[in-house]
């Protein structure tokens, strides 16, 4: 249960954590955006998009390993999608006689492995330079021009903040809830899949019990203090933009273009 | 059953760069019989030992061993499932635990996982005894759901579950916190009156030194992931390593020191009972 990397933090204090939430959230979705604009068949865009997550990994010092491991969490994903690009496309000409195996289908089954697999490995590079907390400041702070339509800006972020802090006492909750029923002889590793759906239902309900209580407890603590919405708070630690922020948008913006570019416009098909 | 563990080790996070050493080396014999009391500070791997008792954390490779009756569990062969079936395990704050719709459903939990050919005569009467057992009204509490009970009764409905299925040993994670006094006396009680009943050995872990010195025929204090005192009650808290551990001394352990610093040497056991009738004979001649 611990072993969870994906959305992990790790502490450091590179030039990646150092820089702006705000930055690093954007760079995110535009590396995911380029991600997205290689086309099938040009490789050497994604080859693009590693190159730029192994050099962000460097400069934020972490080990490539821990990077790595976030992939355990949708291993899963990965391997059905690939399965069923490869068995379920009937499009382009079979590998070999009779087969159904079509050679368009292998294609796309690399794609969409390479396409998730870069997509998870920028976005756990976020969660592992970013806490939770610069995180949730970082959307409250870009979704800020949505206040003018009278969206709950301040609101949206806290839920989010509240969500994020809670996964881990939630992952150890449920750690000892399993323990407990194992005591009286709940089998979770047997049996077949409905079954072990079965067997869930002695942790889900208490979980789901004792996060309403959590919920109900953490209410009441914030109303003992006080707590009221958006209105004339200020921040501990302001956010701000620096020459850091400024390499990483023009390191992004150059990923950007060179995906563009490697699509096709110098010509080259690999 | 025997409790036996040598030179076990455990290692939470093993090869990762956050890994803690949570037992380096424990040595503890348990006779059946024992009302055995685990004492110790926050993190000295109490909690981590008793997972052990029932398979709940696997014995890791070269690091030591524990066995239970005939239970070797380094043995990869052990079956778990007999296992935990003798040894029930109450965790902290168990009424955590409840999950089914009716109480009924949530104390035959056990016997469906452990004994699943009991006939349904046979489950309801299992099932009455160990409600009984904690002190509950059977045809009053069956039907009711575990989430409408108070936090006493819940805990109660928590225990039943656990030895509806008639343990032998019965290890308890901090079974009295949260409970009022009266609760405190209450759930005492009915663990002596299991321990004489199918319950042979009871262990129970504890922050409350009161507890722990009235109840229990023999202490092991942990520390640091070790065993370092260990014997009757009067043995543990006697001297003053205890003190040195980090813990305290029981109210009447106090009592009978601070007499001793003014020259009355008081003979007596450590439980309230026992040290007010010595207080009655050094005393009760001097009206």
């Amino acid at each position: 249960m611990r072993e969870v990397s994906f959305g992990q933090y790790y502490p450091s204090h590179s030039f990646v954590h150092k820089m702006d939430a705000r930055v690093k959230i954007l760079a995110v979705i535009a590396y995911i955006v380029a991600v997205f604009l290689v086309k099938p068949f040009y490789f050497l865009g994604f080859s693009a998009c590693l190159a730029f997550v192994i050099i962000a990994t460097a400069v934020a010092k972490i080990p490539f390993l821990k990077v790595l491991k976030s992939m355990k969490a949708i291993i899963f994903f990965i391997v059905l999608s690939a399965v069923l690009q490869l068995f379920f496309n009937s499009q382009g000409t079979p590998l070999w006689e009779n087969g159904f195996i079509t050679d368009a289908g292998l294609y796309n089954a690399i794609f969409i492995v390479l396409r998730i697999t870069l997509i998870v490995l920028g976005a756990s590079l976020l969660t592992l330079t970013t806490s939770p907390v610069e995180i949730a400041d970082g959307i409250e702070s870009l979704l800020y021009p949505l206040k003018f339509i009278k969206f709950p800006v301040h609101e949206f972020a806290l839920i989010m903040s509240i969500a994020l802090r809670f996964i881990p006492t939630l992952l150890d909750e449920t750690d000892r809830i399993i323990k407990a029923q194992k005591a009286r002889g709940a089998d979770f590793e047997s049996g077949n899949i409905f079954k072990r759906a079965k067997a869930l239902i002695p942790v889900l309900i208490p979980l789901l019990i004792s996060s309403f209580r959590r919920a109900d407890e953490l209410a009441d603590a914030m109303d003992a203090r006080c707590y009221s919405g958006s209105k004339n708070r200020t921040k501990y630690k302001k956010m701000k933009f620096s020459y850091r922020d400024l390499i990483g948008v023009i390191f992004t913006a150059g990923l950007i273009v060179g995906v563009v570019m490697l699509n096709g416009v110098l010509g080259v098909v690999v | 059953m025997q409790i036996k563990a040598e030179e076990l080790k455990f290692v939470y996070g093993k090869g990762s760069s956050v890994s803690s050493h949570a037992l380096n080396g424990v040595n503890l014999l348990v006779e059946e019989g024992e009302f055995y009391g685990i004492i110790g500070k926050t993190g000295s791997g109490k909690s981590t030992f008793i997972q052990h008792i029932n398979g709940l954390l696997k014995v890791q490779k070269e690091s030591g061993k524990i066995v239970v009756g005939e239970f070797d569990l380094t043995d990869k062969k052990c079956n778990f499932k007999n296992l935990r079936k003798k040894v029930g395990m109450v965790f902290q704050y168990p009424e955590y635990q409840l999950f089914a719709e009716t109480v009924f459903d949530d104390v035959a939990f056990g016997i469906k996982n452990f004994m699943p050919e009991t006939s349904s005569e046979h489950t309801t009467e299992l099932v009455q005894q160990a409600l009984e057992l904690v002190g509950l009204d059977y045809d009053q509490i069956k039907d009711k759901s575990p989430f409408e009970l108070s936090g006493g009764q819940k805990r109660r409905v928590a225990i039943a579950g656990v030895i509806v299925t008639k343990p032998e040993v019965l290890v308890l994670d901090e079974p009295v916190a949260g409970l009022d006094p009266k609760g405190k006396r209450e759930f005492l009680t009915l663990l002596h009156s299991l321990n004489k009943s199918f319950v042979k050995t009871v262990i129970i872990v504890s922050h409350d030194m009161n507890v722990i010195s009235e109840n229990c025929t023999k202490v092991a204090v942990f520390k640091d992931g070790k065993v370092v005192l260990e014997g009757s009650p009067e043995q543990v808290y006697g001297g003053n390593d205890i003190i040195e551990v980090g813990l305290s001394k029981p109210v009447t352990q106090n009592l009978i020191d601070d007499l001793n610093k003014v020259g009355v040497k008081i003979d007596s056991g450590l439980s309230v009972e026992s040290f007010t009738d010595s207080i009655a004979r050094v005393f009760g001649g001097r009206k």
